[in-house]
């Protein structure tokens, strides 16, 4: 009995007390403060910085904490744009962007993984050729085809190039590739078509990576700068990227802290996001690895 | 976040996007519409006039109540400001835009960026428009009007300029027992230094800066100094040579014997913070640098050393050629304005770029600026001895961080000047290849229709 709960403290890596066993704990828990700092700090800076005037952020030795709070920024930064309409164009921007670009993926990548056709090795490596592609070389192009369209300064304009993106369907596909097959040819033994394959037993059981995807979809369409920008002219039809550039002084003279009061607020939402949904990456994980 | 870095990236991606839209345009004789997106209520029965423009913040709202200003001082034009990033997307967005034919009436361009439309022709010459006007070029400061005029020509007109401004902590300079003003020369600098970081406790006499944070744009003015150049009209390369390499040499031996110079990545927050006592930065700093500094500020015309010499920097506006004759015409009107004495006063003081017209210059209002801020005063007073960069920081490819790139070797590795320099040249005459003739065709071109 004894010798039993022993071999199962050793499995489950929780040995009784011994001096390297702290010193190796107090080593990782340095470690993981060390990478939480590294992550934490900048937000930190940005937090404390939107809350400073200009002498105390170019101040040396580093102010941490602003001795007066300058709650004014937030107005000021609000107010130095129209950020009410850059929020909801960047909402519908965003959701329909997304949207589109994860059911285009998980079309693709279910195509991909349980269809048969010839030339799917061939279409799976234009794939991958397109994840090769940096952003720029696409701009000009893309630009032409829809300014002829007459879809400059429109909501179309800025989401349809952005509907399909490689990485995402690259992404779904590896993670389709390790579904087992046996939940596969039960589901197809009692009659489902693909789309009751798709929806009922690949994505459920994809959760974390769905989820991961639609996040990481999330985070580049809302930060999207360079495109919205060039795809519209004019103010009504800004985002918030866009809306962060409007504060920028062309010669350097920047005040930083309308400028940090502003990004605060422009990426709140993604953050708040990001806490909600981190719960299904990390629950998905662990269902994953209890399986065995 | 850091902007410079991304301004620097994405000047890349500019000049790959402008070689492609010179490809597209037709030497800028077909019309092309507007960009889309209907006109306002408050545009309706006007002639539109689309300006892409290149200001936020403070400079950005000073622009619209200009613009506002212009919209309610008459019935016939409604200017429509639109706002388009920094210097540098601007440029890019209005190459895609002439590649699309969806180009604006007018832009602000920047000393660097006009060039390229200028030779890819889709500049609009403003010579008669000028004078179907009854306005002087002239009265623009001659030096800032110059930059923008080709063979008698005006296609580029002065708005948003800034020159380099010597700064100097006047605290520092009291305790060193030092005047009350800059060197005249870098070589009085030199024997201010020992005074400077003994008495005057500061850390380093003088901070240069890197080249994401445009070196070459501040050595362009020390090259000047020592009689030397980057290079000439034609793309010959001098900055091998002459005083361009001494130049060069006296900044090293500055940094590396001397131990008073060094290279700050920004020379601004160092000089702010009593670190350096001196430093050189533009004309549009200074509101930035003032209200960040705890300790007195001075401002001076750069030291010579040869020679005075110092660049100009900054925007100017242009007409696209593309554009319907009436709609480039109220374009011009509304540079007309732009003009008044009152404007460039008002744009001046709201933003800290340079009044660009004498009359404003000698304006009451202007002169009253100036007795509240003998630093600003300085900065204009500088202005006339100013002159356009070298060929090769304005029109080669990259020039910019190519000899900010050799400058670094220079300031942080203290490798000798005419080693780096050579490398640095040879650099440049490659990449000037495609500019040279492009230049050459614009020449030639001109010859023959003369």
């Amino acid at each position: 009995m004894d010798a039993a709960v022993k071999t199962q403290r050793e499995l489950h890596g929780c040995r009784s007390p011994s001096w390297q066993g702290y010193a190796s704990l107090t080593f990782k828990y340095a470690l993981l403060a060390l990478t939480a700092l590294v992550f934490l700090l900048p937000v930190f800076w940005m937090v404390s910085a939107s809350l400073k005037g200009l002498q105390e952020i170019y101040a040396f030795p580093t102010v941490w904490v602003p001795s007066q709070p300058k709650w004014g920024n937030y107005p000021d930064a609000w107010n130095a744009a129209p950020f009410a309409r850059f929020y909801a164009n960047t909402l519908i921007t965003t959701f329909f962007g997304v949207g589109l670009e994860v059911v285009n993926a998980a079309l693709t990548a279910y195509a991909l993984v349980f269809l048969p056709f010839p030339g799917k090795n061939l279409i799976f490596i234009v794939l991958l050729a397109a994840l090769m592609i940096p952003v720029q070389v696409t701009i000009l192009p893309n630009y032409l085809t829809i300014a002829s369209l007459g879809w400059l300064n429109t909501y179309q304009g800025i989401i349809l190039p952005g509907a399909s993106v490689a990485f995402s369907a690259f992404l779904l596909r590896q993670h389709f590739l390790t579904l087992p097959t046996e939940i596969l040819e039960a589901a197809r033994l009692e009659g489902a078509g693909h789309l009751r394959m798709l929806w009922d037993v690949v994505l459920p059981l994809s959760r974390p990576v769905l989820v991961t995807a639609l996040l990481i979809s999330v985070v580049a369409k809302w930060n999207d700068f360079l495109w919205p920008l060039i795809v519209t002219n004019r103010l009504d039809m800004r985002v918030l990227s866009i809306g962060l550039a409007y504060l920028f002084d062309q010669e350097g003279n920047n005040q930083w802290g309308i400028i940090m009061a502003a990004a605060v607020f422009v990426v709140a939402p993604v953050v708040a996001l990001f806490v909600w949904t981190q719960r299904h990456i990390i629950s998905g994980l662990t269902a994953g690895a209890t399986k065995g | 976040m850091d902007r410079r870095r991304f301004l620097i990236r994405s000047g890349g991606a500019v000049g790959s996007l402008i070689l492609i839209a010179c490809g597209g345009t037709s030497g800028g004789s077909v019309q092309q519409p507007q960009p889309t997106g209907a006109a306002g209520k408050a545009a309706q029965g006007k002639t539109r006039v689309v300006y892409w423009s290149s200001w936020g913040g403070a400079s950005g709202k000073a622009l619209q109540k200009l613009v506002d200003d212009f919209n309610a001082s008459q019935k016939e034009i409604f200017v429509e400001n639109q706002y388009q990033g920094t210097y540098e997307e601007t440029a890019q967005k209005l190459a895609a835009a002439l590649a699309a034919r969806q180009v604006p009436d007018m832009a602000s361009m920047s000393e660097v960026t006009w060039n390229k439309f200028y030779l890819n022709g889709s500049l609009q010459n403003m010579t008669d428009y000028f004078k179907s006007a009854n306005m002087d070029p002239k009265t623009y400061v001659s030096s800032l009007i110059e930059e923008g005029t080709k063979n008698g020509d005006v296609w580029w007109v002065p708005f948003a300029r800034s020159t380099p401004l010597f700064y100097y902590n006047r605290d520092m300079f009291k305790k060193a027992g030092l005047p009350d003003r800059g060197p005249k020369t870098w070589d009085e600098l030199r024997e201010w230094g020992k005074d400077l970081m003994g008495k005057g406790g500061a850390k380093k006499v003088f901070a240069f800066t890197d080249a994401k944070n445009y070196n070459a744009w501040h050595f362009q003015g020390n090259v000047w100094q020592w009689g030397g150049a980057y290079s000439n009209e034609e793309f010959d390369m001098l900055i091998d040579e002459g005083g361009a390499v001494e130049a060069g040499e006296w900044l090293r031996k500055f940094v590396h014997e001397d131990k008073m110079g060094y290279m700050a990545e920004d020379q601004s927050i160092d000089f702010g913070n009593g670190i350096c006592a001196t430093t050189q930065q533009s004309t549009g700093s200074l509101g930035g640098i003032v209200e960040a500094a705890k300790f007195e500020v001075g401002t001076a015309m750069l030291p010579e050393m040869k020679k005075f010499g110092c660049p100009t920097g900054g925007a100017g506006l242009g007409i696209m050629a593309a554009a319907p004759d009436e709609r480039k015409q109220a374009a011009f009107e509304f540079i007309k304005f732009l003009a008044k004495p009152e404007n460039v006063t008002y744009w001046s003081k709201e933003t800290g770029y340079m009044p660009v017209t004498n009359s404003a210059r000698e304006s009451a209002e202007m002169q009253a600026y100036f007795k509240e801020n003998p630093n600003f005063k300085v900065a204009v007073e500088q202005l006339p001895k100013t002159q356009p960069q070298d060929s090769a920081r304005r029109l080669v490819p990259n020039g910019d961080q190519t000899i900010g790139t050799g400058l670094e070797r220079i300031l942080a590795n203290n490798e000798p000047a005419s080693q780096v320099f050579k490398g640095v040249a040879q650099q440049l005459e490659s990449d000037a290849q495609d500019i040279k003739e492009q230049v050459e065709e614009k020449q030639a071109r001109r010859l023959r229709t003369a």
